[in-house]
């Protein structure tokens, strides 16, 4: 007999591949232990800072980092009792840690504590006072750009999570969680009323919570509860204004809100080989804050609450089956409702005529889905799909129109895929996908009326559409040590409709190929590539007679390459490097005019990562091991985002002219190597 | 037994075995619960598949205290199935006997899912599997999950990305774009935006793209009093969360992004092209810094009462 459980299934053994080589050592298993897992105890240094790599990970600037991380499970096979705990980069502003108990099959609960900082990538070289605060001075005069003082901004977000489940009886258990999640920090913003500097002041709490009952015996599940949200926000306002106090200008905030929802799914087998399902759902969000009168800038006759009521139906059911041993079926009706109830109130008026509205917008989708799949000789399978859906949606009957607007969309999609997957060698896929996607007349846009260029364009996300979709995949495995897998896809849209301006076609292509070889028992690399574009064409106005024609591009190109082994019977190590390249074009022709001279054309933007990683697993003790790790990143940029470009060449650009002066600037080559050393602890 | 088996030899580590599995096969329904002093089916297949035995010994799986786990339900034979008992007659062997093995690629998907559905169908994130794009395209559990183990890859959210993108080849590049969630950290999974098990539209979690967002960004819910239209209907509109280029996971830089829509004279239809120098020209200020959003600065929506005609032009 074989001793080992092979693992046969291509993606499985293409994801072990790959984990095997990126992943982290696991301690072997012995089921006779009460405590399993690992304890980790080290240090590292980052030799630069590494601002853009580091933004979530809490090593953005150079130092040194305690390395701290915990799994550990104690079990009880005698009552089912398992006690994990499981911590991770306690050393580090990224820090979490879980507690997990259970009495499998009975009760169990569990408690975690996650953050998550995002400190921005840039320098903010500003004058801009009371960062952090609901008050900003903008300095006026303006300060010489890049005298002001060097703020970081950034978000930290602290995450509690607790959930608890008891069965309840045969067949029925009772699951509940709960998530606190505070968010603090700043964040890149503008004064609105002038391009000029501000930061947003973040101190808000979401609360999510839900509560279920799960009912699941032979042939019928059955799942019903409660899902409950809530966002406060400490916030409401920012008021900014120069630094000799005129030019105020009030900043509104995103105001609390919740939500309340109620829900059942469930799935019932008719026949052992045919399905029906079922999901409803209707949930209310509301928001009725006080609006406030920003500085005494509203109109009197503006509300002093949205009484904003969002109202969310779910409705679906399905069926599967498969009426022959060759042939499955898959079919699916869905509706889903989003009506905006909130009230249409005027929101600014010249003198009590409503000039400006709150702008509700509701949804309807109906779905239907019909797809079968036919098993055709040599592990061959044969699926055809379609898909229609139906949407209304809602075009506002006071108020301005921004865009021309429509009352319904139709989309129709076509799936067909030829696939083969029991094969020993050689599996794959080849799929194609054709949807038309057409709606209504356009309701025109109204600001101002009869504005030409306006009525001219077709909104993105409501122009007519035809895309057309290939994809194909092989996993080959020539040899049992040896496979690649191969990934192409094309994909195009081409948008239209009665008007002549906006995207005009949108492509996309992927090639890829994997590949891995085990060379024995302890060495393994693995190799991959891949090379992605995106395209987009536009056709917009600058004028009635003045067009211009975008083309824009990404192409990237990555690839990878580890190798795992062990250089003695303990030693193990671990290789690898990957780069990521990407190069944006902006190529903008204009016809009938030329881009004014305070303006230059957009230039190309290059973004270039490059990743080396080393580690070895030195054992020190029968069930202890140290591990160092060796990591150089190569981060480099020419993104032109914040520069201006006079003819003395590149500069930070400065926010204002007479005002502000703030300058955003990042160091476009960060390089910074890593040397850590742990201590690893396996429990056994 | 491992012992005595390796004190006699095969010959006679084989007829114990099967003795042993006649004995369970002739039990009908509780085929799993051994006669007492008799072996139960772990004990057979721990004579030769010792690994595998120990992580399901140590995983839920064996937990013999569960009533619902397998080990009180035929232990390895609950997935491996009674041809397990003519693979350990037959003396064992690759693919000998019928044994059913999930890892296979020669078993079809359906085969494999069956015996996880058996259990685990149940749960409220599973229960419309069989609608699923995964189930349609023959993806198994097996394909993702790994039983026989005490760390799940894809359970794990800083290993889990690298389980996906076995057949995720775009988003492997994705995530390590300069704008992107962070995934890499573990600190966002693919499972926290899609249940892979379901059917909701692109597998989303919640029953839209918008709701799944909602979850960390609820700010962005309103409902404001000043709505911009595309941010209530689909995110994925404008941004790509996977990853982009483009600050704030945006699909394409504005005013190029923003001009797919908006169209009026004046600063909307601007040329695109950052500036010479400083200006406050709105019609210069479009693709430069934050582009559009300079001045747009609260795009997903606003709640200003100003009694200005700009009202709702997300400015304030």
């Amino acid at each position: 007999m074989s001793k080992k459980t092979k693992p046969t299934f291509k993606l499985t053994a293409l994801a072990a591949a790959l984990l095997a080589v990126y992943g982290h050592a696991i301690g072997a298993e012995n089921p006779e232990s009460p405590v399993s897992g690992s304890v980790s105890v080290g240090v590292g240094n980052w030799s630069n800072d590494r601002a853009q790599q580091g933004i979530y990970d809490g090593m953005r600037e150079s130092g040194t980092y305690g390395l701290f991380d915990a799994d550990l499970l104690k079990r009880d096979d005698t009552t089912g009792t398992r006690l994990g705990l499981k911590a991770r980069n306690l050393g580090l502003d990224n820090r979490e840690i879980g507690l997990d108990w259970m009495r499998q099959g009975n009760i169990g609960a569990s408690l975690e504590y996650s953050r998550i900082p995002r400190d921005q990538a840039f320098i903010y070289n500003t004058g801009v006072q009371g960062i952090g605060t609901t008050t900003l001075l903008v300095p006026t005069p303006s300060i010489v750009p890049g005298s002001g003082s060097n703020v970081e901004l950034g978000t930290a977000r602290d995450r509690i999570t607790a959930k608890f489940f008891k069965k309840l009886g045969e067949g029925l258990n009772f699951n509940a969680s709960f998530r606190n999640e505070t968010k603090d920090g700043t964040r890149p913003w503008g004064r609105g009323g002038a391009p000029e500097f501000a930061v947003e002041p973040i101190d808000s709490t979401i609360r999510i919570f839900d509560a279920m009952l799960n009912y699941s015996r032979e042939g019928l599940q059955l799942s019903g509860g409660y899902y409950g949200t809530q966002y406060d926000n400490a916030n409401s306002m920012v008021t900014t204004s120069l630094t000799n106090g005129t030019n105020p200008f009030f900043l509104s905030l995103p105001l609390s809100n919740q939500s309340h929802e109620l829900f059942l799914n469930g799935g019932y087998n008719f026949t052992p080989t045919a399905r029906g399902t079922l999901k409803a759902s209707y949930s209310r969000a509301t928001q009725n804050e006080a609006l406030g009168n920003f500085g005494g800038t509203a109109s009197p006759l503006a509300p002093a609450s949205l009484d904003g009521k969002l109202d969310t139906t779910l409705l679906e059911a399905g069926v599967t089956a498969k009426p022959t041993p060759k042939l499955s079926i898959v079919g699916n009706l869905r509706y889903r409702d989003f009506a905006d109830k909130t009230p249409v109130q005027g929101v600014v008026f010249t003198g009590t005529t409503p000039t400006v509205y709150n702008t509700p917008f509701s949804y309807t989708n109906t779905i239907g889905k019909l797809e079968a799949t036919y098993r055709l000789p040599e592990a061959f399978n044969l699926l055809g799909g379609m898909e229609y859906n139906a949407q209304d949606r809602q075009v506002p009957s006071v108020g301005t129109l921004w865009v021309p607007f429509r009352a319904s969309l139709d989309e129709t999609t076509y799936r067909l895929q030829l696939r083969r997957s029991m094969s020993e060698t050689v599996n794959g896929s080849l799929a194609y996908l054709h949807s038309t996607r057409d709606g209504a007349s356009y309701t025109p846009a109204s600001n101002p009326a009869g504005e030409p260029l306006q009525q001219a364009i077709n909104p993105l996300n409501i122009a007519d559409r035809t895309r057309d979709k290939w994809r194909a995949m092989v996993d080959w495995s020539p040899a049992d040590k040896l496979s690649f897998q191969f990934a192409l896809e094309d994909a195009k849209d081409d948008y239209g409709g009665p008007n002549a301006y906006g995207l005009q076609e949108g492509t996309g292509r992927l090639y890829s190929v994997d590949g891995s070889y085990q060379f024995n028992s302890t060495w393994q690399i693995h190799a991959w590539f891949t090379r992605d574009e995106n395209k987009a064409n536009e056709i917009t106005q600058n004028s009635a007679t003045v067009t211009k024609f975008n083309d824009l591009s990404e192409v990237g190109d990555s690839f990878g390459l580890g190798v795992t082994g062990k250089i003695s019977s303990k030693l193990k190590v671990g290789a690898k490097a990957e780069q990521f390249r990407s190069v944006n074009k902006y190529n903008q022709s204009i016809v009938g005019g030329t881009l004014p001279a305070t303006q230059v054309p957009t230039p190309d933007i290059t973004n270039t990562l490059l990743r080396f990683n080393l580690f070895a697993d030195v054992p020190v003790q029968k069930n202890a091991d140290v591990r160092i790790n060796l990591i150089h990143e190569k981060w480099s940029t020419d993104d032109w985002s914040w520069t201006m470009f006079p003819a003395s060449g590149p500069t930070p650009w400065a926010y204002g002219t007479t005002t502000d002066g703030t300058t955003v600037t990042a160091n476009p080559k960060q390089n910074s190597t890593f040397v850590g050393i742990r201590y690893i602890y396996r429990f056994q | 037994m491992k012992d005595r088996t390796r004190r006699y030899g095969s010959r006679v580590r084989d007829v114990f075995l099967l003795s042993a599995l006649l004995l369970l096969a002739g039990a009908h329904d509780i085929a799993a619960q051994p006669a007492p002093g008799k072996e139960s089916p772990e004990e057979v297949c721990k004579a030769c598949h010792q690994e595998p035995f120990n992580t399901y010994s140590s995983s839920k799986h064996g937990t013999k205290a569960d009533l619902r786990a397998p080990a009180n339900r035929g232990g390895c034979l609950v997935c491996h199935g009674e041809g397990a008992l003519e693979h350990a007659k037959k003396g064992g062997g690759r693919g000998v006997g019928g044994v059913v093995n999930p890892g296979s690629k020669t078993v079809s998907a359906d085969t494999k899912n069956g015996i996880c559905l058996t259990c685990h169908q149940g749960d409220t994130a599973r229960l419309h599997w069989q609608a699923s794009v995964h189930a349609g395209r023959d993806v198994a559990c097996t394909s993702c999950h790994q039983v026989h183990t005490s760390h799940d890859k894809v359970r794990d959210k800083l290993t889990q990305p690298q389980v996906c993108f076995a057949c995720h080849k775009e988003q492997r590049v994705q995530i390590n774009k300069p704008y992107r969630h962070p995934i890499l950290e573990g600190k966002v999974s693919c499972a926290d935006c899609h249940n892979v098990h379901g059917n909701n539209p692109k597998q989303m979690v919640r029953g839209s793209v918008v709701e799944t967002c909602y979850q960390c960004h609820m700010e962005k819910r309103g409902p404001f009093l000043h709505n911009h239209q595309p941010v209530t209907e689909d995110c994925t509109i404008c941004h790509q969360p996977h990853g982009t280029t483009i600050a704030n996971l945006l699909k394409s830089r504005p005013p190029f992004l923003c001009q797919d829509c908006h169209a009026s004279s004046g600063h909307p239809v601007q040329l695109a092209g950052p500036p010479t120098g400083r200006t406050t020209s709105t019609s210069a200020l479009g693709t430069v810094g934050r582009g559009c959003l300079n001045c747009h600065t609260n795009i997903h929506g606003s709640n200003s009462t100003q009694n200005s005609a700009t009202s709702g032009r997300f400015r304030r």
